[in-house]
């Protein structure tokens, strides 16, 4: 076969060009340390990188997330900490002041600590973090959520509302971030109950001006009903505690107190009585008893309020020598209303408030350790995405090393025999 | 011996000495022209002169047998071998082809930056900022509000660029395919100017070697740029064709036009190159077909790369658009003010685009991420009595734990849902569908109002939130081009018992619209969850919600869309008559051609439809991947376009080289050989030489002895 001079040269030249190309891109791979430096180097798996890379930035960015909010939730921990603390403070008050060992200084200066306390509980409810409101729900702004009305405080008044707060992390995942004031404070209760600034003005008031309450100790409505206004109270199955009325269907109360001798005043009931006319009938004799009914339709309870010790008292039921009406029982009273027994139904309050801030604080250590296991996941994920990264995109250096000598190596060699190619025709013989 | 017949032999060695002289000169000539592109070797035909007969001085005693008289050149030989030449000449057009397009396929990946400093990056910290504004502090912070923004700009900015460099790019085509053109026609008035002188020279039996080793260098250049035929006609010129049409028949050269944008049938810019004629050439006519080469690589980029990517662009920015769009307008500010458009066009007459996009919200506290809730508001109350506590599997008519429970005969009737412009409704009955709170919360969602209903444990009551996420593709073609809305109302109509809005605690509202003076909430974050939830959700490309009257019927249809509606590809997924729940005859349909009438500027695309479907039909693009993995496909593709340009490059250029190499070998000069000619005709002429001087000596030995001083 014959072979043209200029292709001699022409395939030295794409021979040095190939490799002088191979040896920068195998430089340019040592270099960066990527085999992946633009798309054509793996169209396969550029779209893969892109999706890896974004990964990682999110789950970092998760991750920072994942932190904050766990400093978050730690700080409203903390803060529920401190109010489980004025809980407990405020239950040991009642205790005592409810033992009937204090006397009206202690007294002043117990009402005084729980006043302490209320303020405390009020400066919790407007605890932040990062600047922002914990309890004050997704209302913003710069307005304290919880502001006292009155000296001394009387009511607080509620600038937030009541909406939770959740954060979608970057994996899908959505967290809980912020706890409502109705979780922590039992502010608004689905089931009535007092929250816990009312319990310690209720607490205070109670202590501090001797005010007596006999009052329902739970709902009285039976399971799955409920008392309105307009529900004849012995409609059958309302109550918990049915009725027990006389023969003509009455039922009837006697309120003794200081004012009204040892006899009482006694109450009569008129069957199919609703809530209204059993108010109507027990305050229709206030001026003899100094007590004052109310009923509460959302918690279900009675209050009977007076400024002084009273006593309820169930009466016989006609015909005389009849078995004893029920309506203390069925009403959940206390038939002794003093101090202590007043005490003792808010050490009740007391409690329920506290139970509802500990299941809400159950719940935020369950979202901490939740938090904590996105953490950890999320860390997780991004060591193993850079690992699925550095497979996409990091050279195989040693390989690449390899790759490169050998090319030197041909380059050398295609060099030299260039070199002696020019290097001699038959036309150097020529004479 | 012959010297009587030719003076004593002196003719002979005359001519013998001329033949070698000649011999040498082509010699030299060849290695003259050793390096000369096209050059085929030229090889002297030596014969024999023709004996001389009939001589009367002719040696008696020789009996047969004629005096040579010397040698003579015959002709001088081109050798060539055309049938290489096509051979050539087609890979050459390839590697020309991949050449052009590896060169400004590589200049299109460095300038998007992928991997490294491309839009995804770019895209990726907006989401990352995105991830931030979701913390309840971030939500409030304007750092984080403003990093948002700024991020959108970036990523914004960086889409601007690339439909910058895209249009750059075509523009560099056009200029790089006219200059190609330009060189074409020099090219094909050489050709028709040598198939002229060939044609003369073949006329009077002359061999015109070199002319036509330039013509075939010629036509191989020519195929750099366009794919053509040859065809050696029997006057010797070459007729040179394009697709069957010439492009130089004998001495008359058709020249190219410019290349221009004409308009391709389905109303895409579509790059094209004619014969040069007067008038030009109907925008709409189809050019010429180019083959393979420089032109047809020019118009391939143009057409089917930088065109499709830039389509890709522009639906990535409009789909992103339309998402994020749909998110921030439907939330408020942290004024409560109605939240607008996160991005918007540059130009507002036109659609969003890659190059026509730009962050619409320049003050922080204008980034709308609260969503309308009724929990932030009052008027939803608790839904249970007194002390009891709701299950929200109970059964609820007559559940005595619910306040107001319907009763022992349920409640019926409709909720009418009024959110982005659309009122839809919600029929309801406790007896059949929504028979517990759960029922009736998963039965409402799954209507994908666009407001999503859930119960509050702690609180007992139900909550309705403004939730853009929460709308399938039956909401999006009911809201067509209605902007989505910050606000909605739900109605209660019971048909039968009070309400189910009353049951559930909400009769406070019914028919009260939700907004930002009854249910807004400053810091409230929900907006940013749904961004960062679309951030992973599929998504329909392009951006397309519209409907048509209809009907269509089942099979390969044509549908024309609404006026306005031209973001229509081949290949697209579209979902056809989206149905709640997505039952027939709710299907995906793959468009398979798509046509623009320019007169009504309406698009219509061709698809095969499995079912019939009464009008009207919704037509929205199917939700099938999300964002991120579109523009990782775009990038994907751009990458495989530039690794087969790449590897096409090299390939062919080997390819070329190869059959080159074979070409040469039969054609081409090689100076060893050529030397080795020179020494032969070298030493015969110095011997011929020799043999005159001989000659010479007899001459002289005869007119010495034999002269007239004897």
């Amino acid at each position: 076969m014959r072979i043209a001079t200029s292709t001699i040269y022409e395939a030295q030249t794409a021979a040095i060009d190939n490799l002088v190309v191979q040896q920068q891109l195998y430089g340019q791979e040592l270099s960066s340390g990527k085999q992946l430096n633009e798309p054509s180097d793996n169209p396969t798996l550029i779209a893969q990188d892109l999706e890896v890379r974004a990964s990682i930035a999110g789950e970092n960015q998760e991750s920072s997330n994942i932190q904050n909010a766990s400093a978050q939730l730690t700080t409203v921990d903390g803060a529920l900490s401190t109010l489980t603390d004025i809980m407990q403070s405020a239950h040991s008050i009642a205790v005592q002041a409810g033992s009937g060992f204090t006397n009206s200084t202690q007294q002043a200066a117990l009402a005084s600590q729980v006043d302490t306390l209320l303020n405390e509980a009020i400066s919790v409810a407007n605890t932040k973090y990062g600047g922002e409101y914990v309890f004050a729900g997704t209302s913003g702004g710069s307005t304290a959520p919880v502001t006292a009305n009155g000296q001394p405080v009387s009511s607080v008044t509620f600038n937030g509302n009541s909406s939770g707060q959740t954060e979608q992390l970057f994996g899908g995942e959505s967290v809980q971030t912020s706890v409502t004031m109705q979780q922590a404070f039992n502010y608004n209760a689905p089931d009535g109950s007092p929250d816990i600034f009312q319990t310690l003005i209720t607490l205070r008031n109670t202590i501090q001006n001797g005010t007596v309450i006999s009052e329902s100790a739970n709902g009285v409505n039976s399971v799955n009903t409920s008392l309105t206004p307009a529900t004849p109270i012995n409609t059958p199955g309302v109550l918990s505690t049915a009725l027990t009325p006389d023969g003509a269907g009455n039922t009837s109360i006697v309120i003794t107190s200081p004012q009204t001798g040892s006899n009482g005043v006694t109450v009569t009931i008129p069957a199919g009585s609703t809530m209204p006319a059993v108010l109507a009938a027990i305050n229709a004799v206030t001026a003899q008893t100094g007590v004052t009914a109310s009923f509460d339709y959302k918690s279900q309870r009675l209050s009977l309020t007076s400024n002084g010790a009273f006593q309820v008292g169930d009466t016989a039921t006609t015909p005389p020598g009849g078995a004893a009406g029920n309506f203390v029982e069925a009403f959940g009273l206390q038939s002794q209303a003093d101090l202590t027994t007043t005490v003792s139904t808010q050490l009740g309050d007391i409690d329920n408030a506290t139970q509802a801030m500990l299941s809400t604080r159950a719940a935020i250590g369950g979202s901490l350790q939740t938090l904590s296991a996105l953490g950890t996941a999320a860390n997780s994920q991004v060591v193993n995405d850079t690992q699925v990264q550095s497979g996409i995109e990091d050279a195989d250096i040693a390989k690449v090393i390899s790759q490169f000598s050998q090319t030197q190596t041909a380059l050398q060699a295609a060099y030299g025999t260039t070199t002696r190619l020019e290097s001699k025709t038959l036309f150097d013989y020529l004479q | 011996m012959s010297g009587l017949a030719s003076f004593f032999g002196l003719g002979l060695l005359g001519n013998a000495l001329a033949t070698f002289q000649n011999a040498a000169d082509i010699t030299s000539d060849n290695i003259a022209n050793v390096n000369t592109p096209g050059a085929s070797r030229q090889v002297v035909d030596i014969t024999e002169m023709s004996p001389v007969s009939g001589s009367p001085f002719a040696d008696a005693n020789i009996s047969g047998g004629t005096f040579g008289n010397g040698s003579i050149i015959e002709s001088v030989q081109r050798i060539h071998d055309n049938s290489y030449d096509q051979l050539f000449r087609g890979a050459s057009a390839s590697q020309n082809y991949y050449t052009v397009e590896q060169n400004q396929l590589n200049a299109l990946q460095a300038s998007l930056g992928e991997p490294n400093n491309g839009i995804s990056s770019y895209y990726s910290a907006f989401q990352t900022a995105v991830g931030q504004l979701v913390d309840q502090v971030g939500t409030n912070s304007t750092s984080a509000r403003a990093n948002v923004l700024s991020s959108a700009q970036a990523l914004t900015q960086a889409l601007n660029a690339a439909s910058n460099t895209i249009n750059q790019q075509q523009s560099q085509v056009m200029q790089q395919a006219s200059s190609a053109v330009s060189t074409v026609n020099g090219i094909l008035d050489q050709i028709a100017s040598l198939n002229g002188q060939i044609r003369a020279s073949t006329a009077v039996g002359d061999n015109p070697n070199t002319f036509m080793d330039q013509r075939d260098n010629l036509i191989d250049q020519l195929s750099q740029y366009i794919s053509t035929q040859t065809s050696v006609q029997p006057d010797g010129s070459t007729l040179v064709t394009v697709n069957g049409q010439a492009l130089v028949n004998d001495t008359v050269a058709y020249h190219l036009a410019p290349p221009v944008v004409g308009v391709a049938s389905n109303g895409a810019p579509s790059f094209k190159i004619d014969f040069a004629s007067n008038p030009p050439a109907a925008a709409n006519a189809p050019g010429i077909p180019l083959g393979s080469g420089q032109l047809a690589a020019f118009a391939d980029l143009y057409n089917n790369k930088l065109t499709v990517y830039g389509q890709q662009l522009d639906n990535f920015a409009s789909s992103m658009a339309n998402e994020v769009n749909r998110i921030t307008q439907a939330g408020y500010d942290q004024n409560g003010v109605a939240g607008t458009a996160l991005f918007q066009p540059i130009v507002s007459s036109l659609p969003i685009s890659a190059g026509n996009i730009k962050v619409g919200i320049t003050d922080p506290s204008q980034l709308p991420v609260a969503l309308a809730s009724t929990a932030a508001g009052t008027l939803v109350t608790s839904m249970n009595s007194a002390n009891n506590t709701v299950d929200t599997s109970a059964a609820i008519n007559g559940y005595g734990a619910l306040a107001n429970p319907p009763g022992a005969g349920g409640t019926s009737g409709t909720l009418s849902v009024t959110v982005d412009g659309v009122t839809q409704n919600f029929n309801y009955n406790t007896n059949t569908t929504d028979t517990s709170i759960d029922a009736f919360i998963s039965d409402f969602n799954n209507q994908h109002f666009g407001v999503t209903a859930s119960f509050n444990a702690s609180g007992q009551n139900i909550v309705f939130t403004r939730d853009p996420v929460n709308t399938d593709l039956v909401h999006r073609a009911a809201e067509g081009s209605n902007p989505p809305t910050s606000d909605f109302t739900i109605t209660d109509t019971p048909a039968t018992g009070a309400g189910i809005l009353s049951a559930l605690g909400a009769s406070g509202i019914n028919g009260v619209n939700q907004n930002s003076t009854n249910a807004f909430g400053a810091n409230d974050n929900s907006g940013a969850n749904a961004l960062m939830q679309m951030f992973s959700s599929n998504v329909g490309v392009p951006a397309l919600q519209t409907s048509v009257a209809g009907p269509i019927a089942a099979g390969s249809q044509t549908v024309a869309l609404p006026a306005g509606v031209n973001n229509v590809s081949v290949g697209d997924v579209l979902t056809v008559d989206a149905t709640p729940g997505g039952g027939a005859p709710q299907e995906n349909v793959v468009v398979s051609a798509v046509s623009f009438n320019p007169v009504t500027g309406q698009e219509s695309f061709t698809a095969n439809f499995a079912n019939a479907h009464p009008g009207p039909v919704s037509i929205t693009s199917a939700q099938t991947q999300t964002l991120g993995q579109y523009y990782g496909n775009t990038v994907s593709q751009i990458g495989t376009d530039a690794q087969t340009a790449i590897s096409g490059s090299a390939s062919q250029t080997n390819l070329t080289q190869n059959i080159d190499n074979v070409r040469q070998g039969i054609d081409g000069i090689n100076i060893d050989e050529e030397t080795q000619n020179l020494i032969k005709f070298q030493t015969a002429y110095q011997a011929t030489a020799q043999s005159m001087n001989v000659l010479s000596s007899m001459l002289s030995t005869v007119i010495t002895s034999l002269g007239a001083g004897h």
